[in-house]
């Protein structure tokens, strides 16, 4: 592994479902000479494209997990991360954006800015991850890469600037004008493998003196020496322009645009010089970890290989070999043999096989070091653990990861599949933190959760065909919560006397709606409740946020005052006032108006058109609040709230609606109060249920 | 209470009358280019909005994101007009309001009632209250439109929705005979009430074209606002 950081690149793509991630991550693998023959996604020789690496990518051609892989371009080590584009997947892609220096963020140019795109942004900014854009499938009919960037600008407030012009479009695309060199580049070849670059032709070179003269005028904002040159009228050279732009990139203050088609082996080549030019290397980027011996302050990292080692595990795999634990160094390096400290457990472990993988294949190495990603085995851990060196304890910051809110309850079919679901579940919550499961007592049934429909029908699928356990499943069930709408008053008295120790406690106050999950705020005066014992009112309430009164769905919401009490020197106790406080909460619930909320979540359909009033309707019929609905050439944009309760089998009902040409993408938004109606419907079913 | 401030301070409530909205079936606002007929017809849709209906703002020329700031802006010119107002009151009001209210952005070239109409049959179709007021922001009323304002008229028919449009007339063009702009003169039939918007001394004057017995009233308005110039009807 090159050791000279400074050529060194970690990135990601990122994109839209279908914009052609894994497309052009193949063509990159072949022009890096990492593959030597191009298979396509649900290709027609049936083989699939090789940064798929499970079964079940291949048959619906969408990248489910990251499948981490390098290759080296131009004398430069490139690490890439192949994302998933589906919301139910975005742990995936949140998991990715952590350990990434930069991104290159796919577009298609006939869709422009998709929801996806838009999610998938917002996450790069929270991350602070530069990146760069690649208009691609300029070869598609109604391709319009100019209205892309402008809507780069527009829908995601990036200062977008072309870097190159097209040559020709749709069927007649046959490669770009390089902006900063004022070339025209051409791709020959069977796979465009040969880059031809020559004279710009005649008829476009006034546009692209224009678009340079912008793209210039924008690059200077980053450079006093370009803005010098410019007023100057002094040449401007191509290491002038490229250094202001890298300058912007890693701001985040310009994020530069490239033309190209992937499937067509179109601009590639320029695309993997752009990544190198402006994307940045990990000594650009400022690595942080909390000291958990040092009140959890933060340290900065140094991609330094003599000092300690920092390393988190960012995803994990089940392979033939055992699990499979792919990391990134951020300082020191991890060497075979080496001790590590999982900062989570402080379990001990010994680096043992270290590989680098290319999909599917692996390669052996001896070390990792600082700034690079590769993969150990023989480790048991979860994802988002931090491995350390033993003479310190840190821990990289934790990773922005969402509650669940949808499950389903999965029966084995035999013992057989009994136990390998156990082991597949086992893994899959190592693997995915917005994947649990658990037993329901009451049931006996095995719960799994997840983050949408399709997401779940995943995990359910790998469990056929990865660990044999054939499930039966259950109805999806939505993950309703209790709150309360009013305030009420609790004043209660647990007293018991039956032989022995007696217990005594009293609790007063009240009870009310707040933003937060539970609040609990101690207003006692005059020692009315010992101060020893405030902790155990506190333990007592909160236990009861668990399961709700009404329905057994967890409470939130809530902040819980107490003003006023009373002890008895003999017979109070912890257990007293946790027992009190529970009776204080089931005294003011009732009254306090509770009400069912339920997961609302943004809904984006994309259609056609003529359909666009039908989509509309298909919401409306769902309790959906539509927001609004745009129409972007032939392609229209809906954009929805809709409760997660009225969402499933959604896809199906839209295929059927609109000929299968819609498609929709989904995600949490947040929880809302569930209509009367609805509500009594839920407490009917729910008093069936435990009938049954 | 909030409510009723808004609803006593919108320009609507001097100029057409609240009640009046809801009975009209086509209203028109007319000006020449960049006067503010579009944002004279936000402050229309809002009063249908603090009335807890729902309203549909079609725009053949601004996008969703337009849309939606039009309706941001409009909502704080009216909050700002009574004075202080608690802001997270307003937030929540403006919250609550603002899911009744849907944008569609079309194209010109492809604007098709039909997609509109089954829109509003899936109202009916999921039994839920039929939205109350559509704004049409963008048609070309100097192109021959006939046949989409007869669609429309049987939509305010068929499904009880007031329609009210932003209608642009031209700084160089005579009046028709009856004394208004030639867009709405050949078509004065169709509409119930119509609102003439043109820049006076700096500021806006709003003169009711056509609505009975109130044809004829001028008022001003702020041009930054549209809000009501105090004293000044």
């Amino acid at each position: 592994m090159i050791k000279d950081l400074k050529r060194v690149r970690n990135i990601g793509i990122s994109a839209h479902i279908d914009s052609g991630k894994t497309t052009l991550t193949e063509r990159v693998l072949f022009y890096t000479d990492r593959i030597h023959k191009i298979n396509e996604v649900r290709g027609k020789d049936g083989t699939g494209a090789v940064m798929d690496s499970m079964d079940l990518e291949r048959e619906r051609g969408i990248t489910i997990a990251s499948a981490a892989t390098y290759c080296e371009w131009k004398n430069h080590n490139i690490n890439i991360i192949d994302t998933p584009g589906h919301v139910d997947f975005t742990v995936e892609v949140e998991r990715s954006l952590r350990v990434l220096d930069g991104v290159v963020l796919i577009l298609c140019s006939v869709s422009g800015v998709q929801s996806q795109s838009i999610t998938v942004d917002q996450q790069m900014k929270r991350y602070e991850v530069p990146c760069i854009a690649f208009v691609n499938k300029c070869d598609r009919s109604g391709a319009n890469p100019a209205k892309v960037a402008r809507q780069l600008k527009d829908k995601l407030g990036h200062n977008s600037v072309l870097m190159q012009l097209p040559i020709g479009l749709e069927d007649r695309h046959e490669g770009v004008i390089d902006l900063v060199a004022m070339k025209a580049c051409y791709f020959e070849g069977d796979h465009g493998e040969r880059v031809a670059v020559k004279d710009i032709p005649e008829n476009m070179r006034d546009q692209a003196q224009e678009a340079r003269d912008e793209m210039i005028d924008a690059a200077s904002l980053f450079s006093e020496e370009l803005t010098d040159a410019i007023l100057e009228e002094s040449d401007i050279s191509d290491v002038m322009i490229k250094k202001a732009i890298r300058t912007g990139v890693l701001a985040r203050h310009i994020t530069p645009v490239f033309l190209g088609s992937a499937y067509k082996n179109k601009a590639v080549q320029p695309l993997l010089d752009a990544v190198i030019d402006y994307l940045p290397s990990p000594l650009d980027i400022n690595n942080e970890a909390i000291d958990l011996d040092n009140n959890e302050e933060s340290v900065v990292l140094e991609s330094n290989f003599d000092k300690p080692t920092v390393a988190l595990a960012f995803k994990l795999e089940d392979g033939q070999y055992g699990q499979l634990t792919y990391l990134r160094v951020y300082q020191g390096s991890i060497t075979k043999g080496s001790t590590l400290i999982n900062s989570r457990d402080g379990k001990k472990i010994k680096a043992g096989r270290l590989i680098r993988m290319h999909a599917s294949q692996m390669e052996d190495v001896e070390e990792i070091p600082a700034g690079h990603i590769g993969a150990m085995f023989g480790i048991d851990c979860a994802s988002g653990d931090t491995f350390v060196s033993p003479s310190i304890n840190y821990s990289m910051l934790a990773m922005h990861v969402m509650d669940p809110v949808i499950s389903l309850s999965i029966v084995p079919k035999d013992n057989k599949a009994q136990i390998n679901m156990s082991k597949a579940l086992n893994r899959f919550t190592k693997e995915d933190p917005t994947f649990k499961t658990y037993v329901d007592h009451e049931t006996g049934d095995t719960i799994i959760q997840g983050m949408g429909e399709l997401h779940l029908e995943v995990y359910v699928e790998r469990m056929k065909r990865e660990y044999q356990a054939e499930v039966t499943t259950g109805k999806p069930r939505v993950a309703y919560r209790e709150t309360i709408t009013q305030k009420a008053l609790f004043n209660y008295t647990h007293k018991k006397q039956t032989g022995g120790a007696g217990q005594f406690g009293r609790v007063a106050g009240a009870m009310e709606p707040c933003e937060e999950e539970f609040e609990f705020v101690n207003k006692i005066t005059g020692g009315r409740i010992p101060t020893q014992y405030i902790p155990a009112c506190e333990k007592g309430f909160q236990a009861c946020m668990a399961k709700g009164p009404k329905l057994e769905f967890p409470v939130t919401g809530i902040r819980v005052t107490i003003d006023d009490g009373a002890y008895h020197a003999v017979d109070s106790s912890e257990m007293a006032f946790q027992a009190a406080a529970r009776g204080a909460f089931l005294e003011a619930y009732g009254k306090a108006r509770p009400v069912i909320k339920e997961p609302i979540m943004k809904v984006v359909i994309e259609t056609p058109n003529e359909f666009q009033g039908s989509c509309m309707g298909l919401i409306n019929q769902r309790r959906g609040i539509i927001q609004g609905s745009q129409e972007e050439g032939v392609m229209s944009v809906i954009e929805s709230q809709v409760p997660l309760s009225e969402m499933f089998g959604f896809s199906t009902i839209l295929r059927s609606a609109t000929q299968g040409k819609a498609q929709f993408t989904m995600e949490f938004s947040s929880y809302k109060q569930v209509p009367q109606s609805i509500a009594e419907d839920i407490i009917k079913q729910k008093q069936e249920e435990k009938k049954a | 209470m909030l409510k009723k401030d808004l609803n006593l301070r919108s320009p609507i409530e001097k100029i057409i009358g609240i009640d009046n909205i809801t009975t009209s079936n086509f209203g028109a606002v007319l000006s020449r280019a960049g006067v503010g007929k579009t944002r004279f017809l936000v402050q229309i849709a809002l009063t249908r909005l603090l009335q807890d209906e729902k309203i549909v703002h079609v725009s053949l020329d601004d996008s969703m994101e337009k849309i939606n700031l039009r309706y941001n802006e409009g909502y704080t010119n009216l909050v700002d007009s009574i004075g202080y107002v608690d802001p997270q009151k307003a937030l929540r009001l403006w919250d609550d309001i603002n899911l009744n209210k849907v944008g569609i952005s079309y194209n010109e070239a492809s604007f098709d009632t039909t997609k509109i109409r089954d829109y509003l049959k899936s109202f009916n179709k999921a039994q839920l209250p039929m939205p109350a007021l559509m704004i049409i922001d963008g048609l070309d009323f100097d192109e021959d439109i006939t046949e989409v304002l007869e669609e429309l008229k049987s939509l305010n028919q068929e499904f009880a929705i007031s329609i009210w449009f932003a209608m642009r007339s031209h700084r160089d063009e005579a009046l028709g005979k009856d004394g208004y702009p030639v867009q709405l003169e050949t078509r004065q039939k169709l509409f119930d009430k119509a609102v003439f918007l043109q820049p006076v001394n700096n500021k806006i004057q709003a003169l009711v074209l056509k609505d009975g017995n109130n044809t004829n009233q001028k008022f001003l308005l702020e041009p930054a606002t549209m809000m009501l110039v105090p004293g000044n009807t």
